[in-house]
């Protein structure tokens, strides 16, 4: 069985990631204004219900199919 | 000993072809998803040989992801295999074996068993197989890679088609049709880099 490889490396910051992107000042405000057009619209992601099935709730399920 | 790679990069082994191009944007969004940076051998300026810019690529980078899927036969007048990321596999495959605590490498697949076919010396390496869908791409990089605070795939398809939608915008500022191209790869990374950082639940556990 394949196992994941669990990452710890903390993650890279944008102001790391920026030194390698070199996009424009003008190009990176648009590109900003797109970000936060996504933003405004998360909300509704955020307060979506998650269906959280626990595995022994699973397990019956699956012997009763 | 070589300098030690940079533990969040990972090296994508990708056809450029107009029909990968959700994959290729899958591939970029899901891998800011989980905090890694993917790099492409077309992000690297410069005179030096192509060879030599994507081994230096890979020798930096302390995953890579080689996605043999679109393995088959060029359009004609030329038919002929596709053979850059075999070929591109197996330096990496060499490299990761004289260096193996510094790289590992994965193999990605659209269909079980096709990989048997197409390279056969390969038996024994399970490929992750997404399905050839966006979807498949973000679930398999789930399943690749663990981190302790983890987005759910349905968070992560919300943010690949966010970036999907502006493709075409990103193309035209641009002044390319090649999604491909640096300078379109430079913003695509940008745009998914900002999304990952918003605050996502986590999803269900398996």
């Amino acid at each position: 069985m394949r196992k994941p490889i669990h990452i710890t490396a903390p993650r890279p910051t944008l102001e790391e990631l920026e030194k390698h992107f070199r996009i424009s000042k003008a190009r990176k405000k648009e590109l900003q204004a797109l970000v936060d057009e996504f933003k405004a619209q998360l909300p509704h992601i955020e307060e979506a219900p998650l269906t959280l099935i626990e595995p022994e709730k699973r397990r019956k399920r699956a012997s009763a199919a | 000993m070589p300098p030690l790679p940079d533990p969040n990069a990972v090296f994508l082994n990708v056809p450029y072809d107009e029909e990968f191009k959700s994959l290729y944007i899958a591939y970029i969004v899901g891998l800011y998803q989980l905090g890694l940076v993917p790099h492409l051998a077309s992000e690297i300026p410069g005179g030096d040989r192509r060879l030599n810019r994507i081994f230096g690529l890979i020798k930096s980078c302390r995953y890579s992801i080689h996605d043999l899927s679109r393995i088959e036969l060029s359009a004609a007048p030329l038919i002929v295999p596709r053979f850059n990321m075999p070929l591109e596999l197996g330096m990496t495959i060499t490299w990761a074996n004289l260096h193996p605590s510094r790289h590992t490498w994965f193999v990605w697949e659209s269909e079980p068993y096709r990989l048997q076919r197409s390279a056969s010396d390969l038996n024994g390496t399970d490929p992750y197989i997404h399905n050839g869908t966006p979807e498949g791409v973000l679930r398999e990089l789930s399943n690749a890679f663990r981190r302790d605070r983890m987005p759910s795939v349905p968070g992560m398809l919300d943010d690949y088609r966010f970036v999907d939608n502006n493709l075409n915008a990103i193309l035209y500022k641009n002044g390319t049709r090649n999604p491909y191209d640096r300078s379109v790869f430079l913003e695509l990374c940008w745009l998914s880099k900002n999304l990952a950082d918003l605050i996502r639940p986590a999803g269900p556990t398996a």
